[in-house]
């Protein structure tokens, strides 16, 4: 038997972030892991799908290269060593997950974890059942990929982000169901990598819940390379056959049969939390299952924490690493909270698309009066000398205050632009202060500056409106 | 119609609500007092602005509400309803749905304009951020600002129904602190934090003054005033503090400035049964003795009641505290902000005193004056303590005051 001051059970972005904090400020800490550390995140998610877009970017660039002057031929992608690598970067952060846990003296459990008391749960390993005794129990146990009913997973034709993955090369048709961001990822990633791919939404647009603008570019730039994009959509039927499926989608326009070689759903995601046995201790959950928790991660049961997926959405690993944080903190009696401001976004499509903050219609929606301001790509030395014209920075600010409301990004590098303009928020900073803030030539974030100053009623490298 | 806690002026930015006079689905008629406030000076009783039904209580007793914060909704059934209620609806239902999801929604530290050290420093100290008003652009909340607050965060444990480590039971009472112990607990507090507190004590021959009050005793009695000694000590400030300013006057920091005030409000702290309240004489320059006789007993009629409202307690520049009447040698008074400064009078008893080389019997008493430090030295308070003692001891320059 096992005692601890801190039980966390999962050990994804949250978990083991909650592990490491807690184990730092001097608390007996065991985290229990059912399937892998680091998570949906670092082995289904986030990071091997980083790798492989990272190589379909490449090729596509080999693709254009004699634009560039650049000669290549006989390129071709070898999936069998690209799946390697991957999962060697995987790996690799896996075991930086495992070193950091250990060497912080935390106990790793493998295995699934089943709440017994308040202060007491049961853990199912290979060798048997390991019990834990712990004053302070951390739900961080994520979520898990939602089937569409008619559109079961079956692991060959119909198949998740995850086995989406490890394909051994790129179908040559694929069917994506759902827009959202993961969808889009694999959308564009795939079709770099040479399949012909159509996307079912079922709302009005891509990305429901961005900025329209934003996800314009995004469709354009998918449709011009052969996608199809069919929104206000749904699977009506699918028919499988040996080797490929028959999808019938209903569309505004009537039904349309596509045939497909995988049919990746990605309708989003529902808690995973009924292994846990929450009900034996009480612990509140609202109606879609997610655990209900204050801004210190607490829930109504005293001692016992919820942080990441499992609490809801906005589902981000970087969220739920933050609230890691914030759970051990509380837990060792520190005045921590979640009391950031905004959470940013960021969906690796082509041009990726990044956000923090409201967007236009948030901020109208809230009574602010908008003023709105962008900057196109195409009008910035970088961008273009780095081959990619595509996209814009749009930020939205407040007419009376100029206090910086929120950022769009689409185009080159938006998730590594979007740091800037979080802090901004942050900090409270007003489209004055990043527009007088320097900023080098030539970058990209240039162009968060340049629709700062154009907020600011002076842009210097576009015409005023 | 919406209906918020309307701007009780000087300055009050919110007030506690102490008791509802309606309750939900209550018919009411405009004028008519629905809630009692405590704000951080007196209780004010505020009536509907409209008739019509209690749709909806927004704040519950005890709860601190700001200025333009809606409290109460009316449903008035007035025509101009349609653009509000269609207004309203969106905004009312995620707030609904919110509370059904999320219990405790997050935290409104995000809406506040200050950086995320700022944030976290408020959490540190316990400060509730929300309430801070913060000095910088646009109401930004700065780290000094949080430094400077006395404005407490409620116990964080705020979902998690854990006991209260002071549990009451057999041995012990637990009693709310609200309403005016609140405010008197915050405001005193907030004082011997702020400013750099000295108290000078100094004695004075009362001998003079107690047979001049004799003399004035029968004229007043015809004026139907009670004439204690404490119009005679208001008349003799006025010519101290003309003369050393600083004593009357209010420290802005933030400004950077001392107002030197050139009228001369006299609070009177006045012991009630609720607890300490400082009804204000105000003009006491202008007034003589049975004017401020009769303002002085009327007001603290007032305060024993309940009865004061605002102007009664607003405004004043210097304040005395008479604790003569219960006993003591002296004590420290704690100064009444935004002021300078604040006169503790005492016991006035027989004492042996040394005169002219001569052991006599003197009426005598012992004044305490606590001061800020930040705004006028030591010497200075004593010579403005003198000045003071040389005016009630030489009863031709009282006489030339009082009347």
């Amino acid at each position: 038997m096992l005692e601890a001051d801190v039980a966390i059970i999962g050990g994804g972005p949250g978990g083991y972030v909650c592990g490491i904090r807690s184990a730092q400020l001097g608390l007996r800490t065991v985290v229990i892991e059912a399937d892998r550390l680091g998570g949906e995140c670092l082995n289904y998610g986030c990071i091997p799908s980083k790798s492989l877009i990272t190589v379909s970017k490449l090729v596509d660039k080999i693709k254009e290269a004699e634009k560039f002057g650049l000669r290549a031929s006989g390129v071709s992608v070898d999936f069998i060593q690209l799946q390697k690598w991957k999962s060697e970067v995987v790996s690799k952060l896996v075991s930086g997950v495992e070193g950091l846990l250990r060497g912080y003296h935390t106990t790793v459990v493998s295995g699934v974890a089943e709440v017994v008391s308040k202060d007491r749960l049961v853990v199912a390993t290979s060798q048997g059942n390991e019990e834990v005794l712990f004053k302070n129990l951390v739900i961080a146990t994520g979520t898990r990929t939602s089937a569409l009913p008619g559109l079961e997973f079956d692991g060959d034709l119909v198949i998740s982000s995850k086995e989406g993955l490890e394909l051994k090369g790129a179908p040559s048709r694929l069917v994506i169901v759902g827009g959202g961001a993961i969808g889009l990822e694999f959308a564009s990633m795939f079709q770099k990598l040479g399949s012909q791919v159509t996307v079912v939404e079922i709302m009005d647009q891509l990305l429901p819940g961005s900025d329209p603008e934003v996800v314009r570019v995004v469709q354009r730039k998918l449709e011009a390379r052969g996608a199809k994009v069919h929104l206000k959509s749904k699977v009506a039927r699918i028919a499988k056959k040996s080797s490929e499926a028959e999808v019938e989608v209903e569309t505004p326009e009537g039904r349309v049969v596509i045939t497909a070689d995988k049919v990746l759903v990605s309708v989003g995601r529902k808690p995973r939390t009924e292994k846990l046995n929450l009900a034996a201790i009480g612990v509140q959950t609202d109606p879609r299952g997610y655990v209900i928790t204050n801004e210190r991660m607490q829930t109504n049961v005293s001692g016992v924490y919820a942080i990441g997926d499992v609490r809801g959405p906005p589902l981000l690993a970087h969220k739920a690493s933050k609230e890691g944080i914030v759970a051990a903190e509380c837990i060792a009696g520190l005045p921590s909270a979640a009391d950031w401001k905004v959470v940013p976004e960021a969906v690796f499509c082509d041009p990726e698309v990044a956000s923090v903050g409201l967007t236009e219609a948030k901020a109208v929606e809230a009574g602010y009066k908008v003023k709105r301001s962008r900057f196109q790509f195409a009008a910035l030395g970088r961008a273009l000398s780095a081959g990619e014209p595509e996209g814009f920075v749009k930020v939205v600010s407040s007419e009376e205050s100029g206090l910086v409301l929120g950022v769009q990004i689409v185009g080159p590098e938006a998730s590594n632009l979007i740091s800037e303009a979080a802090l901004a928020i942050e900090m409270g900073a007003t489209v004055d202060d990043i527009a007088l803030t320097v900023h080098p030539h030539p970058t990209l974030p240039e162009a968060i500056m340049e629709a700062s100053e154009s907020a600011a009623g002076h842009p210097i490298h576009q015409l005023r409106t | 119609m919406d209906f918020k806690l309307p701007d009780l002026g000087e300055g009050i930015t919110e007030g506690e609500v102490l008791k509802w006079m309606v309750k939900e689905g209550d018919q009411i008629k405009e004028d008519q007092p629905i809630v009692e406030v405590m704000t951080d000076k007196v209780n004010v009783q505020i009536p509907s602005p409209r008739s019509g039904r209690v749709s909806k209580v927004l704040v519950k007793e005890g709860d601190v509400a700001k200025v333009g914060q809606t409290i109460l909704v009316i449903d008035d059934g007035a025509a101009g309803a349609p653009t509000a209620t269609m207004a309203t609806p969106p905004k009312q239902i995620p707030a609904q749905a919110a509370v059904q999801v999320q219990p405790a929604p997050p935290t409104a530290a995000q809406s506040v304009l200050a950086t995320p050290a700022t944030r976290k420093l408020a959490r540190e100290l316990g400060v509730d951020i929300t309430r801070v008003r913060g000095s910088g652009p646009q109401g930004r909340v700065t780290d000094d600002d949080i430094r400077k607050s006395d404005l407490k965060a409620a116990p964080q444990e705020a979902t998690v129904q854990e006991p209260h480590l002071t549990s009451g039971g057999p041995k012990e009472e637990l009693v709310p602190l609200r309403g005016l112990r609140r405010t008197i607990s915050d405001r005193m507090v907030k004082s011997l934090r702020t400013t750099a507190q000295v108290t000078h004590v100094d004695e004075a021959d009362m001998t003079e003054l107690v047979l001049l009050r004799e003399a004035f005793r029968g004229s007043a009695e015809k004026r139907g005033v009670r004439l204690t000694y404490l119009p005679f000590i208001i008349k003799a400030l006025v010519p101290a503090l003309k003369e050393f300013p600083y004593v009357n006057s209010s420290l802005d920091e933030h400004a950077g400035n001392i107002a030197l005030k050139k009228y001369y409000n006299i609070g009177i702290a006045t012991d009630t049964a609720q607890g300490l309240v400082v009804p204000v004489v105000k003009d006491v320059d202008r007034k003589d003795i049975f004017e401020l006789a009769g303002e002085i007993t009327n007001l603290s009629e007032k305060a024993r009641t309940g009865q004061l409202g605002l102007d009664d307690v607003r405004g004043s520049t210097f304040t005395i505290t008479n604790v003569g009447a219960i006993g003591g040698l002296f004590a420290t008074p704690i100064i009444n902000l935004p002021e300078a400064a604040i006169l503790g009078l005492h016991k006035i008893a027989k004492r042996p005193v040394v005169r002219d080389g001569k052991i006599e019997v003197r009426d005598t008493t012992y004044l305490s004056l606590s001061f800020d430090h930040r705004v006028m030295d030591g010497a200075y308070a004593a010579r403005f303590t003198s000045r003071l003692i040389e005016t009630i001891q030489d009863t031709k320059k009282l006489l030339a005051e009082v009347l």
